[in-house]
């Protein structure tokens, strides 16, 4: 991918939150979006064409992370109310109500059947949900993290999780087998490279350090934005060529995959931005801030 | 009669007589002409002609009201629900407007409804009306072949309408038109003119005329043609076609358009069934002018040579009426079967496919064709490896061929030797040998003389064999040729120091030191160490303090070398833990300085050189100029390297999760994985100064126990001075709560709880101390539970231990508040503490007495504790495994057994009433001791609920616990 691909150009402005937008996500074919906020609401976008689809309310407090499964037929949220709502999407109704976290709820992951649902709390544990049967109750709690768990990912057979303790845990759930990366730093966010040999962590020391999965080597890291205090997200493109991520003084970073230079950046919001996610396919981009925008970004 | 009336009671209503119903019948007759009419409209009653009475109000007629009034049907306005079944059917009601009509309103509707008279019938539509009428009534008299109602054509009008006859009379004769037919000569004649005067306009137009003319003159011939009767009868309006939609095929499809046969058979049939006579004759092609087909079809009554219009134009008749003709045609040609089968299939033929589908005229379906992926320009097909190149590079050389050794034994030998020598010393050695056995006969096979290809294959033998020994040296597998290797010979192979078992001396505090060093030691003994092969030259920085040194290189080695590292604990002691962590750091740095050394020669010089200039034991690098910039980089080298650190724990996904995720459970059937290292990290911070916590930790769990209980009678109020006293001194006393499970758990004291002694008592005081306040929240949370059953409330747990025995529904909050506000709380403390005045030995049997519940429990981190903390005797576990059979025998034996220890407790300063008030709850812990295993299916759950329980420092603490038993037993 060039350089000249990147998108830059502000494309749409999706408005409609009220108050700070904690997260934004491309569905599975990047035709729809997601994303959930301080106003305790999850809002289903068009965002190639600007449209509002959809709100769901349900969530007592802030919604802080939302994933849709590949289907698109079922929702699942979470956040500061320590519960997990299971939606459907169409009808907007909640399914299921988990709870069992101690408190807060920081991100959540379906896996790739949809049958489960992963969680991930500041009660410092992962805790994985079972849609299938009738039951609210976990069908396992990780609780090897010493500290909040800020981000989890989830491939076909292991559950990865990044914690403020500066560890990346994969958990294999082929050979039973507990992986812990010490960074040294605290990591806000984690992210899968799309061939799925890598680890992307956004730590708190302004830097994103760039994993090889297999051997917990550090690849590379990435430096020049600001992620001092936010959990501020940071993602690979598409084609594994750039890094992104978004910085607490609004603005959108680059970075090239192999030399780490900063090959773009550019002022995307007024203020810190949540969230970034990459289009499955095209050369676009969402990003979502706590000035209460998602934009649509495109080449 | 009327005595008799006053005598009965009746009950319903009579039956009336035939004759009182006529009588009423008059009656009402004779009120309807007579006085009722004078009544006003609200008192009159309406009866019908028997003298019923009609209307009825809403709540007296209900719903037979409308039986006779309304509705003139049996069951009225009655609801009823609509029931169909397989056998019974419910006929379907055609419902009409008469059915809801009363007769007189039948009647009326009847005498008001329009018709024409049949004199006035213009276009005979009443007569055709009346004639269907009679055809269908007479049709459902009779029966016929034709199922259904008579067709409306069939049916023509009986009598000759109005309009028909004024037309007859006027000269117009049956099936023609009735346009004028001067019309067109009108038209004909302007157009003469026309002609005429382009004519006189120009000569040129002349021959034009001429030839339009004639043209004109054939048009009018042919015009003229048609005035004959054949062909004037055919000039009549089309009817409207008189082929109505009969089938329930969709508009414009032709069932028969490949099989007309079929066609003609259905048509044959029809028109049999309709007029025999008339369609034969006309089914037959008499002219050509003539009627194609008597009846129905499309271009009916439309002339060969009329022009078509666009009303005219059948869109979908046209292949119908082509079909139809070639089936007549053929039909009179050759009514043989044979032809007719020849003409679909040729009609099939010039689709091109099967009847009835039609060669598309694109396709879907496409072969997908992929590229190959396109190689990069730079690309090499060459492949390096990334490993220890050497070895990797020899392995993957291709043997040669196996070469029978020269026949002379010497000759082998020496090909042999030389062989195993440039091997192990590489190709230098082949190439000095060479140079210098030039001349040399024996040495012919070097240069490639007698016995060369036997020196190659043994070289390349050899080769091998050293690379699977320096493999093997690597990686530690046993080879071949090492399948019975022990684990200490395995040991001693990768340099590993064979585990000491640690000293006996529990109550030293360099046993518990000796305790984290030694999982210190194990977390780190099989990381992978840094390069194997060189150890670098040891360089002595610290000369002046030998003793530095000393450690410096024992860290260098550590370093380089994999293996157990040895940690002497006495020289270590004397340092403090700060004073260690600073000097590993600048080892790491020195160090680090040394291997950059190594690389370039100049460096290492002025790394040594700056070694002695550092005064002596310096603990820092107080460096200059090139050094300064190196110490910042190796800071960040170092940073760099311990970051990422990797660690690899065994991890037990639940069967559930396996399952969903489509996977097959690694663990199935296997017992619950070991119990899990936690880092180093938790071990140091509670190292130095973990009396604090455990203090703070052991106060809160003696505090937790007591959840206040309704029962707190004012004799125990009136203790809680003391007892808070009491419980402050017992956590004081903690000094060393590291050792206190070691005094439980370990081998010595384990061995024989039976035959436990007074002998033990007299053990250090200390030690004593701590097992007492081990024993004081087993104890207490043994008996708050049992008095928690009697009282029908749920207490919270304890320790560890008693995790599985209870749930823990206070919150966090409370407990501080139970704790801050001790005259509620203080009351089941007061309780646990008089329990608590026992010996290590009933602590010990206590303890073994928990035992058999928890495994019943079982999973989780604490039955892996329990488990080797069993491991560690055998005799012990032996006798736990009996008593979580018997476990209610036995609890009861050891009740007692306590009994008989308290009463010869020294350490007792128990009151006698104090005693006595613990002899009575112990009676009620017996009686409650008999519900605990109803209640162990409870307890499964209860402990599930607790590990979700919302009080996180609570799971701090018993974390804590944790890992203090853990370190205490490592």
């Amino acid at each position: 991918m060039n350089q000249s691909d990147l998108p830059r150009k502000e494309a749409t402005v999706l408005r409609g939150h009220e108050g700070a937008v904690l997260a934004a996500r491309f569905n599975g074919d990047g035709n729809y979006c997601l994303s959930c906020g301080k106003d305790r609401t999850i809002r289903l976008w068009n965002p190639h064409r600007g449209i509002h689809i959809k709100t769901y309310k349900s969530h007592g407090r802030e919604v802080r992370d939302v994933h849709v499964t590949a289907d698109n037929s079922k929702l699942i949220s979470c956040g500061g109310d320590r519960q997990i709502y299971y939606w459907d999407v169409s009808t907007g109704r909640v399914i299921r109500r988990f709870r069992g976290h101690d408190s807060e709820v920081n991100a959540v992951k379906f896996n790739e059947y949809a049958s489960v649902v992963v969680s991930a709390g500041y009660d410092r544990s992962l805790r994985v949900w079972d849609c299938r049967s009738h039951s609210t109750e976990p069908i396992q709690i990780i609780d090897s993290f010493l500290d909040s768990v800020m981000s989890v990912c989830l491939t076909k057979t292991e559950i990865i999780g990044g914690s403020v303790d500066g560890t990346v845990r994969t958990f294999d759930i082929r050979i039973g087998r507990e992986l812990s990366d010490d960074l040294g730093q605290p990591v806000n966010c984690i992210s899968l490279s799309n061939d799925g040999n890598c680890i992307l962590a956004s730590c708190l020391d302004s830097t994103l350090r760039l994993l090889d999965r297999t051997t917990g080597e550090l690849l590379q890291e990435y430096k020049g934005h600001i992620c001092k205090s936010y959990k501020t997200d940071c993602c690979l493109t598409n084609t594994d060529a750039h890094v992104t991520g978004g910085s607490e003084d609004g603005s959108i970073y680059f970075w090239d995959l192999v030399d780490a230079s900063v090959v773009s950046k550019f002022q995307a919001h007024s203020s810190v931005v949540t969230s970034v996610s990459y289009h499955p396919k095209d050369n676009s981009m969402i990003t979502s801030s706590v000035d209460g925008t998602i934009r649509v970004w495109k080449t | 009669m009327d005595s008799d009336e006053e005598d009965f009671v009746f009950y319903g209503t009579p039956i009336e007589r035939e004759e009182e119903i006529t009588s009423r019948r008059k009656k009402s007759i004779a009120e309807a002409s007579g006085h009722l009419r004078t009544l006003p409209p609200w008192k009159q009653e309406v009866t019908d002609e028997e003298g019923r009475r009609r209307f009825h109000g809403a709540f007296t007629g209900g719903f037979s009201a409308g039986y006779y009034n309304t509705a003139g049907s049996k069951e009225g306005w009655t609801p009823q629900s609509f029931t169909s079944s397989r056998k019974n059917r419910a006929e379907v009601k055609q419902q009409n407007i008469l059915n809801f009509l009363d007769e007189d309103e039948k009647t009326e509707l009847e005498g008001k409804s329009f018709g024409t008279s049949s004199e006035f019938d213009t276009f005979g539509f009443t007569a055709a009306e009346l004639a269907r009428k009679q055809a269908e009534k007479e049709q459902q008299q009779r029966p016929s072949a034709i199922p259904g109602p008579v067709p409306d054509e069939l049916v023509l009008p009986a009598t000759e309408s109005i309009g028909v006859k004024l037309l007859l009379k006027m000269g117009w004769r049956r099936g023609r038109s009735i346009r004028d037919s001067h019309a067109d000569s009108l038209y004909e004649s302007r157009r003469e003119a026309r002609k005429a005067l382009l004519a006189f306009s120009s000569d040129d137009a002349k021959t034009q005329l001429t030839d339009s003319e004639h043209g004109e003159s054939h048009l009018e011939s042919s015009v003229e043609q048609p005035v004959n009767d054949d062909v004037q009868s055919s000039r009549s309006t089309p009817v409207y076609v008189l082929n109505p939609k009969q089938d329930l095929h969709g508009l414009g499809y032709d069932p028969f358009k490949h099989a007309p046969e079929f066609r003609e058979r259905k048509r044959s049939r029809l028109s049999d069934n309709r007029k025999p006579g008339y369609s034969k004759a006309l089914s037959m092609k008499e002219s050509l002018f003539g009627f194609k087909s008597g009846k129905v079809g499309p271009g009916f009554g439309i002339g060969a040579l009329e022009e078509y219009d666009a009303e005219d134009e059948d869109v979908y008749g046209t292949a119908y009426d082509f079909e139809d003709t070639i089936v007549q045609e053929v039909e009179v040609e050759e009514p043989s079967g044979v032809t007719k089968d020849r003409r679909p299939r040729l009609l099939g033929k010039e689709q091109g496919v099967l009847p009835g589908f039609i060669v598309a005229s694109k396709s879907d379906y496409q072969l997908e064709r992929f590229d190959p992926p396109a190689v990069p320009k730079n690309f090499v097909p060459h492949h390096k490896f990334s490993g220890p190149l050497e070895t990797n590079k020899k392995f993957a050389d291709p043997p040669p061929p196996e070469v029978p050794p020269p026949g002379e034994n010497n000759m082998k030998l020496l090909i042999d030797g030389v062989a195993t020598l440039v091997a192990r010393c590489g190709k230098l050695f082949e190439d000095l040998s060479r140079e210098k056995n030039q001349n040399n006969p024996l040495f012919t096979f070097l240069t490639g003389g007698n016995g060369h290809d036997y020196y190659a294959r043994k070289l390349w033998e050899e080769r091998q064999k050293r690379n699977d020994q320096t493999m093997l040296a690597m990686d530690g597998k046993s080879s071949l040729a090492d399948q019975k290797m022990t684990a200490e010979s395995r040991g001693k192979l990768l340099g590993e120091k064979p585990l000491e078992r640690s000293s006996k001396d529990l109550s030293s505090s360099v046993a518990s030191e000796n305790a984290i060093h030694m999982q210190y030691n194990l977390s780190d003994t099989f990381t992978k160490s840094a390069s194997y092969s060189e150890l670098p030259e040891i360089i002595k920085p610290f000369k002046e303090d030998p003793a530095k040194q000393d450690r410096f290189e024992r860290f260098l080695k550590e370093k380089y070398q994999g293996g157990l590292r040895s940690t002497d604990s006495g020289k270590a002691s004397n340092m403090s833990e700060a004073a260690r962590a600073h000097e590993r750091m600048d080892f790491e740095a020195v160090a680090e300085a040394i291997g950059k050394g190594k690389h370039g020669k100049e460096s290492l010089l002025s790394t040594l050189q700056f070694m002695g200039v550092s005064p002596a034991g310096g603990m820092q690098f107080t460096s200059g100029g090139l050094e300064q910039a190196k110490d910042a980089q190796a800071e960040n080298l170092t940073t760099k390297n311990t970051y990422p650190r990797r660690e690899e724990f065994q991890w037990r996904p639940s069967p559930i999760l396996c399952k969903r995720f489509d996977l097959t459970d690694p663990f199935m059937g296997k017992p619950p994985p070991a119990p899990r290292m936690r880092s180093k990290m938790d071990s140091l911070i509670f190292m130095s100064d973990s009396v604090k916590p455990t203090k703070l930790e052991e106060s809160d769990a003696v505090n937790k126990g007591p959840y206040p209980t309704p029962q707190s009678d004012a004799q125990e109020m009136s203790k809680i001075g003391e007892t808070e006293v009491e419980v402050k001194v017992e956590v004081e006393n903690v000094e060393r709560p590291v050792d206190l499970y070691k005094a439980i758990f370990s081998d010595d004291s384990d061995d024989e709880a039976e035959t436990f002694d007074h002998k033990k008592v007299v053990e250090p005081e200390k030690k004593i101390e701590v097992a007492h306040t081990a024993l004081n929240h087993l104890r207490a949370g043994d008996f708050l539970e049992s008095l928690g059953k009697e009282l029908g409330l749920e207490v919270p747990p304890e320790l560890p231990y008693l995790m599985s025995k209870a749930k823990t529904p206070a919150p966090q909050k409370e407990i501080t508040n139970a704790v801050a506000k001790t005259p509620v709380s203080g009351t089941p403390v007061d309780r646990a503490v008089l329990q608590h005045r026992g010996t290590t030995q009933e602590g010990e049997s206590l303890k073994k007495t928990f035992i058999p519940g928890n495994s019943q429990s079982s999973g989780g981190k604490f039955r892996e504790t329990e488990e080797d903390a069993r491991a560690k005797s055998p005799s012990s576990r032996n006798r736990n495994r009996s008593s979580s059979w018997s476990s209610e025998d036995e609890r009861s034996r050891k009740r007692s057994r306590r009994h008989r220890y308290r009463s010869s407790d020294s350490y007792s300063d128990l009151s006698g009433d104090d005693r006595d008030r613990y002899r009575s709850k112990s009676k009620g812990r017996k009686k409650g001791s008999s519900r605990e295993k109803s209640s162990s299916s409870r307890r499964k759950h209860n402990k599930h609920k607790h590990r979700d329980s919302p009080s996180r420092s609570y799971n701090d603490a018993e974390g804590k616990k944790e890992k203090k038993k853990r370190r205490e037993r490592d």
